[in-house]
Formats: C-alpha cells, sequence, structure tokens
C-alpha cells in the first residue's frame, strides 16, 4: 500500500473498435483509504490523441503538463498536429530519461492515425517500454479487475456505440471492485470526425 | 564457606549437562525457518442458479513457475455414503495451498459421513456450511491456508453457496469466485450475474434510472458464464489453465463436466 | 578438586568459563530439521503402456561437494513400487528404515501367494506417505524430501505420483523433482504430454526418454552425477539397476559456450 502507484489510486483502460478508439478513466483521488476529491479526471487531450495517465497524482499532473508542453512545442516546430503514434514514442522516451528516478505513471494513449484513420492504442510502464496492443490497454489499482472484464467483453470490430457500452460496463463493473477506484467516470469515443466524451455517475461508494 | 569445600559452590554454575550455560547465537545468524505453507495457484468459482448450483475450477496445479500437474481436482463431492460419492449432494470447492485444500476436504467429508452414520440422513448444506466455518476456526492461529467454497441446494430445493475465508467466516452468496484469478472473474459476475451497472434503456435519468430486473438465469446460460470466465482468466493469469472442471448439482444429482482450458 | 564425574577430564571453570553445552541441551525447545545437509537431487519418472520408468542419480551432495557417490536414492517396496528420494539424505534413510518395518509388518499380514490379497500397492503407498509427510509438516518437524512414487494402482494401471515436505501431492504422465522440473520435464511431456499419450509409449521409447534426461540434467545440474539407478515397475514386478553410467554423452556444445551477457571471447 505504501507504494506510489496506489496511493492515490485510480483507473483508465483504453479499447479499440471499428474505425473508432475509446479511452475512459475513474473520476477518485484519494489518500490509502480517505477519498478526497471525486472530480479528478485522468484522461489528457492533446490535439487528436489522447492520454490517460493513473498513478501517483502529483506526477499525473505534472506529466500531464509535461506533454501539453511538448505537444505544443511540437506543433510550432512542425507546423502539424502530432500523430498517435508518434507521441507514444514521445512518451516512451521522455519517460525513460527518468530512467533511474522515475514518474510513477503508468500511461495509456488512444487515437485515430490522421491520415490513414487506422484506430492506434498502447500502453506503458512507467520508464517508458510500450505496450502496443490491438484490443484494449489497462492502467492504474484496478488493472486485475479491468484485464478480467475486458478479457471476457471485449471482441473485434465494434461500432461506436457498441464499443462505449463495452468499454463503460468494463470499467464500472471494474472500479466498483477496487476499493481505490470509482466515484464517477469519463468516456471519450474517438471516430474519424467526431470525439464523444460522456460522463458516467456509477456507484458513489 | 564454600571456598574451603573440596565440592564446587553450589549455587554456581554446576557440570550437569542441563545446567550448562546456553550461549545465543549471533542475532539473525543462520536461521532459516522452515515454512510450512505455499501457494499452488488455480481458481474456483461457483453461481447458484434457481434450481441448481453449479461449481468450477481449473485443474493446473503450480508452486512458482513450475507446472506440477495439469489435472488435479479442485472441486469434490462431499459427503456419499460411499468412497466414490455416488450419492453426495454437497460440493466443495478449495483453492490456495493444495495440501490443506485436501486435508480439509477429507476432514469435512469424513464429519459429514459420521453425521450420516448418527443421524441416518444426509447433512443439509446449512449445517454442513455451519459446520465446515467451525473446522476452518478450530484452526484460527495455525490456518488451513484456503478459500473455500460450498455449494448444494438449501431445503426449498434453490441453488446455495457459501464461501470462506482461511479463517471460517462464510457467507451465503449468489455467485463467487475464489483464487488466483479471483479479482478477474468476480467483476464480471458482478455484472452477468448480478446485473450490475445494468439499467433499463431509456428509464429515466439519475435516481430514476430503473436497474435490470434479475431474473434467474438458465443452466446453458451459466455454464457459457463459467466458460467465459475462465477463458479470460488463463488469457492473462499464469497460474490458471489446462482444464475446466464444473460440477453441476441438481436434484437429480451431481453431474461433472470436464472441458479443456489452454495448457501454455 | 571436583571428584564428580561429570567433571572429570574437563577444564577448570575458574578459569576457563563455563563449558558451553548448548548443543546437548535436553531442555528447552525441541530443535527440528531447518534446513537440509546432504542432499540428492532431481529424480525423473515417466508412465508408458504398461508401467513407469523412474530414475535418480547416485550422488548425495554435501553443500556444493560431491560427498557420497555411491548413494542409492531409489528404494523398492514390497517388489511392487518404487520410491525415488530428493532432498536430505538422512531423512531419505529414516523414511527408507521406516518404509522398511512397515514392508515387514506388511507381508505378516497379507498372504503373498494370493493374489491382489490386499498388499499395498503405490497408490497405498503413496497416500500413506503423503499423510505422514503432511502430519511431519504439521508438526513444523519436516522431512526434507521430495519424494516419487511409482507403480501400479488398484486397478492395475501404471501409477505415478509424488510428494514435498510439505504434504503437497499430485500426479501426472510425467514427473521430476528438483533441477529436473525444469530441465527433464519439457522433454518428457514432448513424448507424454496427456495420460493417453503416455499409453501408447513402449517400454523401450520411455526408458530412451529418461536416459536423455538423466543425460541432460548431468551437462547442466552441477549438482548431478553420471552414474545413476534407473528402475522400471510393471506388472511383472520391479527391474531397478543401482549402477548405470550415462552412455554417449557429447560436451560438444560447450565450447559453443561463450559466457551469459558481457562475456564475450
Amino acid at each position: 500500500m505504501s507504494s506510489p502507484f496506489s496511493i492515490n489510486g485510480g483507473a483508465a483502460v483504453a479499447m479499440v473498435g471499428k474505425d473508432c478508439v475509446a479511452i475512459a478513466c475513474d473520476l477518485r483521488l484519494g489518500l490509502q483509504s480517505l477519498t478526497v476529491s471525486n472530480n479528478f479526471p485522468k484522461i489528457f487531450q492533446y490535439g487528436d490523441v489522447f492520454l490517460g495517465l493513473t498513478g501517483l497524482a502529483t506526477d499525473v499532473s505534472t506529466v500531464s503538463d509535461l506533454f501539453r508542453y511538448k505537444v505544443n512545442m511540437y506543433r510550432l516546430r512542425e507546423e502539424r498536429d502530432i500523430a498517435p503514434s508518434t507521441f507514444a514514442h514521445l512518451v516512451s522516451s521522455s519517460l525513460y530519461e527518468k530512467r533511474f528516478g522515475p514518474y510513477f505513471v503508468s500511461p495509456v494513449v488512444a487515437g485515430l492515425d490522421a491520415k490513414t484513420g487506422k484506430p492506434f492504442i498502447c500502453g506503458f510502464d512507467s520508464i517508458g517500454c510500450i505496450d502496443f496492443a490491438k484490443d484494449f490497454i489497462v492502467s492504474g489499482t484496478a488493472t486485475e479487475q479491468l484485464f478480467g472484464m475486458c478479457e471476457s467483453l471485449w471482441e473485434p470490430d465494434m461500432t461506436p456505440d457498441q464499443l462505449f457500452e463495452t468499454i463503460s460496463q468494463a470499467l464500472l463493473n471494474a472500479v466498483d471492485r477496487d476499493a481505490l477506484s470509482g466515484w464517477g467516470a469519463h468516456v471519450y469515443i474517438i471516430e474519424k470526425d467526431k470525439v464523444t466524451k460522456r460522463l458516467l455517475k456509477g456507484r458513489q461508494d | 564457606m564454600a571456598m574451603f569445600s573440596q565440592n564446587p559452590i553450589m549455587n554456581g554454575p554446576n557440570y550437569s549437562f542441563s545446567d550448562t550455560p546456553k550461549v545465543n547465537a549471533p542475532e539473525g545468524a543462520r536461521q532459516h525457518r522452515f515454512d510450512p505453507y505455499t501457494d499452488n495457484g488455480g481458481s474456483t468459482l461457483a453461481i447458484a442458479g434457481k434450481d441448481f448450483t453449479i461449481m468450477a475450477g481449473d485443474t493446473r496445479l503450480t508452486s512458482g513457475y513450475s507446472i506440477n500437474s495439469r489435472y488435479h481436482p479442485k472441486v469434490f463431492k462431499i459427503g456419499g455414503t460411499t468412497a466414490d460419492q455416488k450419492d453426495a449432494s454437497i460440493v466443495l470447492s478449495v483453492v490456495g495451498f493444495a495440501a490443506d485444500g485436501e486435508a480439509l476436504k477429507e476432514r469435512l467429508d469424513a464429519i459429514c459421513k459420521m453425521y450420516r452414520y448418527r443421524h441416518g440422513k444426509a447433512m443439509s448444506v446449512k449445517a454442513c456450511a455451519q459446520r465446515l466455518s467451525t473446522i476452518l476456526y478450530q484452526k484460527r492461529f495455525f490456518p488451513y491456508y484456503t478459500y473455500a467454497i460450498l455449494g448444494g441446494l438449501d431445503e426449498e430445493g434453490n441453488g446455495a453457496v457459501y464461501s470462506y475465508d482461511p479463517v471460517g467466516s462464510y457467507e451465503r452468496e449468489q455467485c463467487r469466485a475464489g483464487g488466483a484469478a479471483a479479482s478477474l472473474i468476480m467483476p464480471f459476475l458482478d455484472n452477468q450475474v448480478n446485473f450490475k451497472n445494468q439499467y433499463v434503456p431509456g428509464s429515466g435519468e439519475g435516481h430514476a434510472l430503473q436497474e435490470r430486473p434479475r431474473n434467474p438465469l438458465s443452466r446453458t446460460e451459466v455454464e457459457i458464464l463459467v466458460k467465459d470466465a475462465f477463458d479470460g482468466a488463463v488469457e492473462r493469469h499464469i497460474e490458471v489453465g489446462d482444464g475446466l472442471q464444473m460440477m453441476v448439482i441438481t436434484k437429480d444429482g451431481i453431474e461433472e463436466i470436464l472441458l479443456p482450458l489452454k495448457r501454455d | 578438586m571436583d571428584h564428580r564425574p561429570q567433571a572429570w577430564g574437563r577444564p577448570r571453570d575458574d578459569i576457563y568459563g563455563a563449558y558451553d553445552g548448548s548443543y546437548l541441551q535436553t531442555t528447552g525447545p525441541k530443535q527440528n530439521t531447518q534446513a537440509p545437509v546432504v542432499t540428492g537431487t532431481s529424480v525423473v519418472a515417466l508412465k508408458f503402456k504398461d508401467g513407469v520408468v523412474i530414475a535418480a542419480d547416485n550422488l548425495a551432495s554435501y553443500g556444493s561437494l560431491a560427498r557420497f557417490t555411491d548413494v542409492k536414492r531409489l528404494r523398492v517396496f514390497l517388489d511392487t513400487s518404487v520410491v525415488g528420494f530428493g532432498g536430505d539424505v538422512s531423512d531419505m534413510q529414516y523414511l527408507d528404515r521406516h518404509l522398511n518395518e512397515l514392508a515387514i509388518d506388511e507381508s505378516y499380514e497379507t498372504d503373498p501367494s494370493a493374489p491382489d490379497a490386499g498388499a499395498l500397492n503405490a497408490a497405498n503407498l503413496h497416500k500413506y506417505l503423503q499423510k505422514l509427510m503432511y502430519k511431519r509438516r504439521n508438526d513444523f518437524d519436516p522431512l526434507w524430501n521430495q519424494i516419487l512414487v511409482a507403480g501400479l494402482d488398484s486397478g492395475s494401471k501404471p501409477f505415478l505420483a509424488s510428494v514435498d515436505l510439505r504434504g503437497t501431492a499430485f500426479s501426472s504422465p510425467s514427473l521430476a523433482s528438483g533441477f529436473g522440473a525444469a530441465l527433464a520435464q519439457p522433454i518428457m511431456r514432448k513424448y507424454a504430454a496427456t495420460e493417453e499419450d503416455a499409453a501408447k509409449l513402449s517400454r523401450e521409447d520411455a526408458v530412451k526418454v529418461v536416459q536423455e534426461c538423466m543425460k541432460v540434467l548431468y551437462y547442466r545440474d552441477a549438482r548431478s552425477m553420471d552414474k545413476y539407478s534407473i528402475a522400471v515397475v510393471t506388472k511383472e514386478g520391479v527391474e531397478l539397476k543401482e549402477d548405470e553410467q550415462l552412455e554417449k554423452q557429447s560436451w560438444a556444445f560447450a565450447e559453443r559456450i561463450r559466457g551469459y551477457g558481457t562475456q564475450t571471447v
């Protein structure tokens, strides 16, 4: 329990559908068993790319701000938006820079490739090892529960509506079995020219 | 006085073996303690239906990264008249430390058989469940390192599942997952058996939302759920796999089903 | 002068200090085996069509020292079963004496001329050893062994099972203790992944596979030896050879090993 990864609690998940991706997170912020906020989103949008960050809350804020800065600098220098796979490698190298004093975060990246429209998701450990997945990525204190849910609910080529239902049920039921996550959720469904953000109430205990 | 005596001082250290002083070994030096427990992995699952109960478990036995056996049952019939348990009506599943699990199974089975001999009838699940709690608590300070689940049919013929912690706390439930992959399977069961987080479409907003009514699941539906739950667990947990053993308890007896799981 | 016999030949306490007799203390907490001392390494065994092959090398090590090179770690029980021991050798010898006693008692009880007169088979013996080992772990006085029991069950089918120092018992078409679990099991499982595969395996093939396993173990297990015992248990009885030599060794692979990771020359 004294692991920096499980002091504040939280969960995030990303999923691939047919020509769409989804990313979702819970809203809890706690200090061990004490909940201090029920409005601490863990997903951050940088242009068309989405980043989910779980782990130590102070590092979640620091790292999310760091990548906002880095993505803005990229856009000014390159005069174009960053692609999801490029962003993934930026996350990886930035985390590895701190190899021997890492940020205590487990990032998740989701987005659609602007040129090809191909869904892209990936996850990382805290020192930048990339996990390219074709189906789903989970992170946070409810990883085991999320793995169980995703492994049984996910199927290939889901429509945006099906994907929304699947990722929402996966997250909601997973965080209900984790004492350190929950208190509502944010869900993003990302399509070619539309992003839908939904707020889920969930259990408030 | 003693200094003039030919004998040594009698209140001082003596020469008898038991009187020789013990030299304390340096703190922490060569102190290898025997650990009586290991975790043999595996996972179990039980779901109570309207007029049946399904108990399931994988058949892999591990220690560390080694697979010791690909067929080591965790689900047992309890309290039949004979050793083959042909007329048993109660099923016990145990997961955790395999040696304790087997000892616990044999204790409970012997007790159920004694009950049958003394009372001339089989033990009810309710009584058996209470007795199992007592057995576990009797070893409160050297516990059976097992997560037990007991399944059967209650007096009304409804499916009954009782789940335990290693020292005997127990509760009757609709469904329960135990063991290594319990945290993967349990939220799936909440969602698919008790319909948690499912609402009637268009029934309102906020508190007006209507929960999806919990109609009892059929036997085939439950069998599919069990298989799906384990297929998910096998994919993401290294200690789960090889075979899936299912016991279906109905008023007509206990049917045993063995299905293959991935062996990697 | 102290004339009591306990003091004879002892350095005087007032000059040399009291004698430290802690090691022969008869009171105080009872001392149990806390760690193995002289040890045997892997035991490997494989089921086949009409029996079981089991093998173990003849070495008893004292730490990294190859201390005793003629120790027989396979033991025949009642001419029907073979027990293979890994782990502490003194505990093995205790169990050996104990099983001898049991076998003699058993021979008095049962009539050997009557076929299947209820003599203990391998399955019975395994259950007995499991209860014994589990009892000793409950008393915090474990017998520091992993044991393989090979023979036939009550239905005269091949039987192979294991029990360890905690009383954990399990069975499988092939079994290996210690290093063998990592090195020999993958080889044996190639030939007998399931009970059905094992039931098709011939005696000659099974012996060959087990011999191959012993060779691989000798190549890579530093606590092993090239002299070994091998036994075949069938309905006809036990054929035990205790002075086998590993044949057709090829150490050609050794010169291609160039260390692990950093060593490049």
